[in-house]
């Protein structure tokens, strides 16, 4: 499977369509990432990348989280790690497991339909008038 | 130049084009970010320098999280200058930003004008007001608003005072209904763009 790859900028995007729809599942993802439990910026761009094929430009996660946290989706607090600086972890708050909820059910609906709509084309067959 | 001295560097250009931050959210940014860099760094065995240009120009990045936090604050503001800097910022960004700014200008522009001239009546009552002239069954509007001096006959003011209830019921819900406009399409923008 090809990885969605997140520009660092626009200018590095050949389809602008396909930028737009990689960006506007971005906060889904990182939200998404932190369901099971906390994780810091890093293991977020890595579990992304591992679990989506989501290659994130190491720039474009951490004002998106600061962002989420500002909105109250997100809680951060900074743990002492062995590397021998502090790491800071990023969780959901309640509004957020609720947003993510909301966005994961607008999701799978709107793509379910859309799917339907593509099989002919991906299996190269006229469709219906 | 030592792996230390190229972090503190760019974490000082970012510092510094966090400007608008306050002191707090700009060190707490810098602390996260120099974290990051020294794991990547670790971890993944590449030098202090490619991690660097993984994350882009200071500057930039720096943009993205003023932007994000500019427009998630003003999505929950009331404050017409508040959400007036975000438009503009977001006017920067495309058409679709363009349009909200004007929408703005507009509709503050013109629910500010009712609402003053509504509070204007009570202090200049015979040059304030709706002016018509009939002719005959029909009835044209010659003119409405603050006026010196006021439109001479045959037009003639038709609201009296009723002219402050009117204009200060519109020029509110125009103020409304600008706020709310603008508010839903900062909350629209950040979802189609999540790095603005």
């Amino acid at each position: 499977m090809a990885k969605l790859r997140i520009p660092a900028t626009e200018a590095d995007s050949s389809d602008p369509w396909e930028a737009q729809l990689r960006k506007g599942a971005v906060e889904m993802a990182a939200l998404a990432s932190l369901w099971q439990g906390r994780l810091y910026g890093l293991e977020i761009i890595r579990f992304l990348d591992s679990r989506s094929q989501m290659a994130l430009a190491e720039g474009t996660i951490y004002p998106i989280l600061s962002r989420l946290k500002a909105e109250g989706m997100l809680t951060s607090e900074w743990v002492e790690a062995d590397a021998g600086h502090p790491r800071k972890y990023y969780s959901l708050t309640e509004a957020g497991r609720e947003r993510l909820h909301q966005m994961a059910e607008a999701w799978v609906s709107f793509s379910r339909g859309l799917t339907q709509l593509l099989e002919p084309v991906l299996e190269q067959q006229e469709l219906p008038q | 130049m030592t792996t230390e001295m190229q972090i503190d560097s760019y974490l000082t250009a970012l510092r510094h084009h966090l400007g608008p931050l306050t002191i707090a959210e700009r060190e707490e940014i810098a602390r996260e970010i120099g974290a990051h860099v020294r794991d990547s760094a670790e971890q993944s065995g590449t030098s202090t320098e490619t991690v660097l240009a993984r994350l882009g120009p200071a500057k930039d990045l720096a943009a993205q999280y003023r932007d994000g936090l500019l427009i998630s604050q003003a999505s929950r503001s009331l404050s017409p200058l508040v959400l007036m800097r975000a438009t503009l910022r977001l006017a920067t960004k495309g058409a679709f930003g363009v349009l909200v700014f004007f929408v703005g200008v507009f509709g503050y522009l013109t629910g500010g004008s009712l609402v003053l001239s509504g509070l204007i009546k009570p202090i200049f009552p015979a040059n304030t007001g709706l002016w018509v002239i009939r002719y005959g069954r029909s009835v044209r509007i010659a003119s409405s608003g603050v006026l010196f001096p006021p439109p001479a006959p045959p037009a003639h003011e038709v609201l009296g005072m009723w002219y402050i209830l009117l204009t200060l019921t519109l020029g509110s819900l125009t103020l409304l209904l600008t706020t709310w406009a603008i508010r839903r399409s900062l909350r629209l923008s950040q979802r189609w763009q999540s790095k603005l």
